[in-house]
């Protein structure tokens, strides 16, 4: 997975396929987005390809650590498999989704 | 049975006591009056034998009719009995369209698919826990192993310290040695220090020995659950979306086979009240038998009334030279209006012929299947 992290609008470009492999990356990314200040943390997920469960789960301890920081983690545009996945999970219950 | 004979018997009586004169009849008036007596003595004999044949006709006739009723009311009973069965198992099959029977009791497919769906999302609730159970202890152990590297990193400088003080002891030692006597107390401290480093040499040692088995420990867990956490469960996740697409099927089809056989169940029970109406309507034939066996009955009174006046009027007329010819015409010209020809030829044996009409009905299996049907 390639991660490109834009700090001044709070936002983390995922493309590629998101596993347990990029646990290390992805967890240092969004550390230090969180130290930003600003009220929303956006996951563009437009160019990601694949997730899979592990990926699901790091999501899911990025949404604790977004709520233990009071921010707002969005996830925007999933496509393909990553759509397909939050639907079945019902993602949509859980975090904000913008298509 | 109308007393003809009685009332022509007191005929001559009364012309002879009581009756007035007849009026003066011209010598060729009673051959006249007896050649009409004649002629219509011939023409009843004609009539009887159209009665009797007429009888005979309606008897075979109402005989043909009932064993053909007998026979469609029995086919139309097993008709009806088929037609119940058939809705029955129409009904078993609706029952079958709406549900699976479990322990006895109808489980609609709807409601299986509830289930499954809240089966499978009991599934995907807990895959996703494990997901995030599993990465929150693989970043706990990252984290522990972070703390253990800078745990390593003290013990470095921990060493190099205890290295540095035992290099003070032994110079301290070889000070106190050049001083002399007056270096004897220094000396012990020096001792005393390289023991101290010693000591804390081994205690580093043993750190180092303990520190390497949790490292070895934490790197050990971190494999495990990287094994774990890499096993990829979105394949199982996206399974219960296949099975969702496949109960939709399923109750989609299974509302379609519900339409079809209720569809089926109001056909056949109309096939059954009309299969049941026509074994009713059937069952009315005894009521036309009975109105034949009337008709029937009148025109055998007819035929005897004929007989008591036809012999009182011969009584009455002088033997005549010669037998009297039947009438035959009119009859002739009533048989070349029928258009069937075994009727048509019973009909001449039996009037103009003379024959006795066959008194046997029927028998049984002779219908109007065996026979042939004579189309106008």
């Amino acid at each position: 997975m390639q991660l490109q992290v834009d700090r001044g609008a709070g936002q983390i470009s995922m493309s590629g396929e998101f596993t347990f492999t990029d646990h290390g990356p992805f967890k240092q990314m969004v550390a230090e987005l969180f130290a930003t200040t600003g009220r929303s943390v956006i996951l563009d997920l437009s160019k990601l390809d694949f997730i899979d469960s592990a990926g699901l789960g790091m999501l899911l301890l990025a949404r604790d650590e977004a709520k233990k920081n009071d921010r707002e983690l969005i996830l925007r545009r999933p496509s393909g498999q990553v759509k397909r996945m939050f639907g079945v999970t019902k993602f949509s219950t859980l975090f904000t989704i913008e298509d | 049975m109308f007393k003809w004979r009685h009332h022509s018997a007191a005929a001559p009586k009364l012309a002879e006591s009581e009756a007035p004169p007849l009026a003066p009849v011209a010598p060729a008036e009673p051959a006249r009056h007896d050649e009409l007596m004649r002629r219509w003595i011939s023409f009843a004999a004609m009539q009887q034998r159209v009665i009797r044949t007429l009888v005979s006709e309606i008897q075979q006739a109402s005989a043909v009719v009932e064993t053909e009723a007998d026979n469609l009311s029995g086919r139309f009973r097993r008709l009806a009995i088929c037609a119940e069965q058939q809705t029955a198992r129409v009904d078993d099959l609706s029952k079958l369209a709406i549900g699976i029977e479990v322990d006895g009791e109808v489980v609609p497919i709807d409601r299986i698919a509830g289930l499954l769906e809240e089966t499978l999302s009991d599934v995907v609730e807990k895959i996703l826990l494990l997901s995030k159970d599993a990465m929150q202890m693989v970043y706990a152990l990252s984290e522990l192993n972070s703390n253990v590297d800078k745990v390593d990193s003290c013990m470095e400088e921990l060493s190099k310290i205890n290295r540095t003080t035992n290099m003070l002891a032994l110079n301290a030692r070889i000070e106190a040695e050049r001083a002399g006597r007056a270096g004897a107390a220094f000396r012990v401290v020096a001792g005393e220090v390289r023991e101290l480093s010693g000591a804390t040499a081994r205690l580093s040692t043993d750190m180092e020995t303990e520190l390497k088995a949790v490292t070895d420990g934490i790197a050990n867990g971190h494999e495990t659950l990287k094994r774990v956490a890499t096993i990829d469960m979105s394949q199982n996740l996206l399974a219960k979306d296949r099975l969702e697409v496949l109960m939709s099927a399923l109750i989609r089809r299974s509302a379609s086979l519900a339409s079809v056989v209720g569809d089926a169940m109001k056909e056949a029970e109309v096939i059954s009240a009309d299969v049941s109406a026509m074994v009713t309507g059937i069952q009315f034939q005894d009521r036309t038998r009975q109105r034949l066996e009337h008709v029937v009955d009148t025109l055998h009174v007819v035929d005897e009334a004929l007989d008591e006046l036809k012999e009182t009027t011969m009584e009455s007329l002088p033997p005549a030279a010669e037998g009297q010819e039947l009438d035959t015409e009119w009859v002739k010209k009533l048989l070349d209006r029928f258009t069937l020809g075994d009727l048509r030829a019973r009909f001449v044996a039996q009037i103009l012929d003379g024959e006795q009409p066959a008194e046997a009905m029927p028998a049984d299996g002779e219908s109007a299947n065996s026979g042939t049907v004579e189309l106008f």
